[in-house]
């Protein structure tokens, strides 16, 4: 590769890369007129904390709740067991 | 046993008065200036925060007794307390970064304060996988990772003073404006109680299972002794 060739590629890879950033600003940024704000509304994300809190609780009280079931239920079976062997 | 029977029906229905009478509270306090209405969230994440941080301790506790004097009570007492530890720790991770993308502008941060709750709340789920797939040494594993997790609660309080962080520091409690005092420690109340009634009911279920264990091995001996 000649000296004239190396340069031209050096250049061509600083252009790419000078010209990359000023092709994404035209790309995905505008300006905006008037004065820049942004309003995030509070309501939604406090709700949605609330009623985070107050479904995981409800679904832990509820897989306790089944877990007592459960427990209940297979003491019944043990009994049942108990039952039939002492009528034999 | 009867007057505690008592105490833990009337510990449910304050607590059931408590969520109707409490968010009615907290949408009376004043707003806070800065962030507005989102710092609403405080109330419920800050004893949620709490919470996580007594379950821990009541978990590495009861894991002590356990390790250093074979207490099955403890061992059970722990494994109530470590679940309810990861239950509050979902909360205050979930409801913190809800706060943080009004307050911050992004939902999370990699500082010192979130950065080491998230490791106690990874902690308390290796604690119950550790307990429930660790196999015949898989209680006491657990339990030796309930200490690690214990260590780790003073650092995750500390940490807003020890390093500087985007979190509001320590003293927002003990500052807070008197006319937002009654909401916050309603909140604290309620939460507390409700954490104090799971505990019970969830310790008292794991006695109930370990029983039930044990019963099941006495009945088949005793139908294989009779056959």
């Amino acid at each position: 590769m000649t000296t004239m060739k190396k340069a031209a590629a050096a250049l061509a890879v600083v252009a790419a890369t000078l010209a990359a950033p000023a092709l994404a600003f035209a790309q995905e940024f505008e300006k905006i007129s008037g004065k820049a704000t942004e309003e995030v509304p509070a309501g939604p994300f406090v709700g949605i904390a609330y009623s985070f809190i107050w479904i995981a609780l409800l679904a832990y009280v509820v897989s306790v709740a089944r877990g007592v079931v459960r427990v209940k239920s297979e003491l019944r079976e043990l009994r049942a067991k108990l039952d039939a062997a002492d009528k034999r | 046993m009867r007057a505690l029977g008592v105490a833990f029906v009337a510990a449910i229905l304050v607590a059931a008065v408590g969520f109707l009478f409490v968010p009615s509270m907290i949408l009376a306090a004043p707003i806070e200036p800065v962030m507005g209405f989102v710092q609403k969230i405080f109330y419920f994440h800050v004893p949620c925060a709490s919470m996580m941080f007594l379950s821990t301790f009541t978990c590495a506790a009861g894991s002590m007794a356990y390790l250093f004097k074979g207490s099955e009570r403890g061992d059970r007492l722990a494994a109530a307390a470590g679940e309810l530890g990861v239950l509050f720790g979902a909360c205050t991770l979930v409801t913190g970064p809800l706060w943080g993308r009004k307050a911050w502008g992004v939902y999370w941060q990699w500082d010192a304060r979130l950065t080491t709750s998230l490791l106690l709340f990874l902690i308390l789920i290796g604690y119950m996988l550790a307990r429930r797939y660790g196999g015949p040494g898989g209680r006491k594993l657990s339990a030796a990772l309930a200490l690690f997790a214990a260590v780790d609660v003073p650092l995750v309080y500390k940490s807003v003073d020890f390093w500087r962080t985007v979190h509001p520091q320590t003293t927002v409690v003990p500052k807070l404006d008197p006319h937002m005092r009654p909401a916050f420690w309603s909140s604290m109340l309620l939460i507390t109680l409700v954490w104090s009634v799971l505990l019970t009911v969830r310790a008292r279920l794991e006695g109930a299972r370990a029983e039930l264990a044990t019963l099941k091995l006495d009945v088949e001996d005793l139908l294989e002794a009779r056959s």
